[in-house]
């Protein structure tokens, strides 16, 4: 079995190799001119303000936060899916009891507005 | 003897990247880190016969769990918030006591060594999703239900807090 | 040959260092961050004891404490969030009174 596992950590590694190697390779080859208006972000267009480290609006993270909660839910799903067909009927009622209830979750933040983008 | 390098090298990175979370400034860095341990530890499943949990560790720990992290530090603008200040003989005071803790801990693993071996190989369904999935709803069927409670439990309680103190502005 | 001392060791050694950075530490974010690093040491002793001992409970244990760690993020950051809204910052030196 790990020696699947093997696989991808090779391919992992060649995949780093390779992005070294371009690198590497473009660091030779290319001619060094820096002038400003080269190692602006976008040599043309917008110009860029501030700096990349930007504060996040607040709206975006309620949506993070539910997600981290739905996520942990569909990882739940999966071992049900997998098992379903040595269980039957029993494993259906109770998936079914665990989703009703992050459904009321769910319609909760609903009603409260959570999900709206305003 | 592979298996032996291969542990000291992960080993090595998780303790590397662990440090490096505790010691860097800058919390970004220091959640970038922990997502790499995080990892390293996830490998350690796979090794130990656990694919299902491993995949599980990187869907919601290193993924969902450490986004809403580096989401709310950028939120918050704290990324550089706070070396370790604050009381003097604190940072002192605490690396002994944690010294004598990994040291406490160190001393009772290795002076009754655990050491078994694995067991043989493992059974054939070991740790894949469909073995853990029937135990999950024949056996643990209890605590499934009741994780699902605490599930909803958070989901109001995070938007109780998110909502009630109003978006910023308004 | 790694055995299971091996991998007790490096959960206890990964234990410690959350545990020293959570008291020396003192922007909130990451003392939360130095409690996860903590769950995941004990999530790895959990995990190589099901190994070494060939009993699927382990596996299943951790699952639940990464269960309950989402969900613990997901309130903890919620209420980090809705503090830093009310005193403006995440220091917990700062944050010693006991009244909003």
């Amino acid at each position: 079995m790990l020696q699947g596992y093997a696989v991808v950590g090779l391919y992992l590694l060649l995949s780093f190799a390779l992005l070294g190697v371009v690198l590497l390779l473009w660091w030779f080859l290319r001619p060094k001119k820096p002038n400003p208006l080269k190692l602006e972000t976008y040599e043309c267009g917008v110009q860029t303000v501030g700096d990349a480290w930007v504060q996040f609006r607040a709206q975006y993270y309620i949506f993070a936060l539910i997600f981290v909660l739905f996520d942990v839910e569909a990882v739940f799903l999966f071992p049900w899916a997998v098992a379903y067909n040595q269980l039957g009927l029993y494993a259906v009622i109770e998936m079914a009891l665990f989703l009703l209830l992050l459904l009321g979750g769910l319609l909760y933040a609903w009603r409260k507005g959570a999900l709206e983008w305003a | 003897m592979g298996e032996l390098i291969a542990f000291y090298l992960l080993a090595g990175i998780a303790v590397a990247t662990a440090l490096a979370m505790v010691i860097t400034r800058n919390a970004v860095h220091s959640a970038l880190f922990l997502v790499l341990n995080l990892v390293v530890v996830a490998v350690f499943y796979l090794l130990l016969g656990a694919p299902f949990v491993a995949m599980v560790q990187i869907a919601v720990y290193a993924g969902a769990v450490m986004v809403l992290f580096l989401f709310v530090i950028m939120m918050l603008g704290a990324e550089r918030v706070g070396g370790t200040t604050g009381l003097r003989w604190q940072v002192p005071l605490a690396g002994a006591l944690g010294a004598a803790l990994i040291g406490g801990t160190l001393f009772a693993f290795l002076r009754a060594p655990a050491g078994l071996a694995p067991v043989g190989s493992p059974p054939v369904p070991f740790g894949d999703p469909a073995a853990i999935g029937e135990r999950l709803l024949t056996t643990y069927v209890l605590p499934f239900e009741i994780t699902s409670v605490l599930l909803l439990i958070a989901m109001i309680g995070a938007v109780v807090l998110a909502r009630d103190s109003g978006p910023e502005g308004k | 040959m790694v055995t299971l001392t091996h991998y007790l060791a490096l959960s206890a050694l990964l234990f410690g260092i959350g545990a020293v950075g959570f008291l020396i530490r003192r922007n909130a974010l990451i003392i939360f961050m130095c409690v996860e690093l903590m769950l995941n040491a004990a999530g790895l002793a959990f995990v190589a004891a099901s190994r070494y001992r060939g009993l699927l409970e382990g596996q299943l244990t951790v699952f639940f404490v990464l269960t309950v760690a989402a969900a613990e993020v997901a309130v903890g950051l919620a209420l980090m969030v809705a503090i830093f809204r009310t005193k403006r910052t995440t220091n917990v030196d700062e944050l010693s009174g006991l009244r909003g």
